[in-house]
């Protein structure tokens, strides 16, 4: 009985550990939003004059042949099935979308999170590159940097493709397992009333090299958005856990206790009826 | 005008600014009170801000500026005091 209500002093205390967490994770959420609000707008305004142009390298659709997956969990465990929907939607893929690259061996993997190294090490998957401390403390400089990456391989034609799999934040009690294609970038065409207005801007350089120069830094940011979004989501998913955890303990302790004083109250009977069968037949002797 | 640096991990809003210096593509531009709408890709370099007479300087990645009704808004990646 002590066991499980000293259990449940910890789960409860890892709920709102990670409620707090969670709150921090939203903040930073937060704080990228105006960025990615102002940066998409004008991509967008850019975008619809600049729609006959030639693709840009990060745009430019390939068989995908050579494919990147990148597979996004946590580091530490006892969040539900945070990483193991990670694991099995991944899994998914390979067999269905993948599974003539898989087959061919021209597809490697990104691990981010312990939980995720762990998995592809398992499964003996060729892995290119590894992140676990990224996820503690994300930083848009260090996505930047894989993302970087990435796009770097995919305008030398390393890659034709590269894939997320990733849990993406609802709210605390709900996360949403995404797939996504990160490269090569697509943009929804999007006549929206604003650009109008847009028209009587000056642009220096011109649209068309502005539109350029703008869309590495859209990737980086939708990388690091995918991260940011992840870890929020883990936080979500832990609290929720371990609200679940707590509250499976107390119900045991209820049942513990009605157990245990069930015990009780028959070991007395018992004593008492021994008791005065002793002292009956002590008088009728 | 009012000035907004807005960068992934962090915003910082200034009020009542006479003058912002911005190292665009084709080096250094200023823009003053009532600029006309402008679109700017910027450089790698040192941003000069001007407010109540006092001069502030970032240090900032490149990115993109939008000035729009004396409101300017730069965008980019690092920002550093």
């Amino acid at each position: 009985m002590a066991s499980v209500e000293s259990t449940q002093k910890i789960t409860s205390a890892m709920k709102m550990v990670s409620a707090a967490k969670l709150r921090r994770a939203q903040n930073t959420i937060l704080k990228m939003r105006p960025y990615a609000g102002e940066l998409s707008a004008i991509l967008s305004h850019l975008l619809s004059s600049v729609a006959d142009g030639e693709a840009h390298p990060l745009e430019e659709q390939r068989a995908p042949e050579k494919v990147v997956m990148v597979v996004v969990t946590s580091n530490k465990g006892l969040c539900g099935g945070f990483n193991n929907n990670v694991i099995k939607r991944t899994e998914q893929l390979l067999s269905t979308v993948y599974s003539s690259q898989m087959a061919q061996r021209q597809i490697r993997f990104i691990g981010i999170g312990k939980k995720a190294v762990e998995y592809l090490n398992r499964k003996k998957y060729p892995v290119m590159a590894t992140y676990e401390s990224i996820l503690d403390h994300c930083t848009f400089h260090e996505a930047g940097e894989i993302a970087e990456m990435l796009m770097q391989m995919f305008t030398s034609k390393e890659i034709d493709k590269v894939e997320l799999v990733y849990n993406k934040f609802k709210n605390a009690a709900t996360q949403v397992l995404m797939n996504e294609a990160y490269l090569p970038l697509h943009f929804e065409q999007t006549q929206d009333a604003g650009s109008k207005m847009m028209n009587d801007f000056i642009f220096e350089p011109s649209r068309e090299q502005l539109y350029r120069q703008l869309l590495p830094s859209i990737t980086k940011l939708k990388f690091y958005q995918c991260l940011l979004e992840s870890i929020a989501a883990e936080h979500g998913a832990r609290m929720t856990a371990m609200h679940k955890a707590t509250e499976n303990a107390s119900e045991l302790t209820k049942q513990l206790n009605l157990t245990y004083n069930k015990l009780r109250q028959a070991a007395i009977t018992n004593e008492l009826i021994e008791m005065v069968s002793g002292a009956e037949s002590l008088k009728n002797a | 005008m009012k000035v907004e640096i807005i960068t992934p991990e962090q915003q910082l809003a200034l009020e009542e600014v006479s003058l912002v210096q911005l190292p665009g593509a084709d080096g250094l531009f200023e823009i003053l009170n009532d600029h006309a709408p402008l679109i700017s890709a910027l450089g790698k370099g040192k941003a000069k801000v001007v407010v109540a007479g006092e001069t502030r300087n970032y240090n900032i990645s490149g990115g993109v500026v939008e000035v729009l009704k004396n409101h300017v808004k730069v965008m980019t990646e690092v920002c550093s005091e």
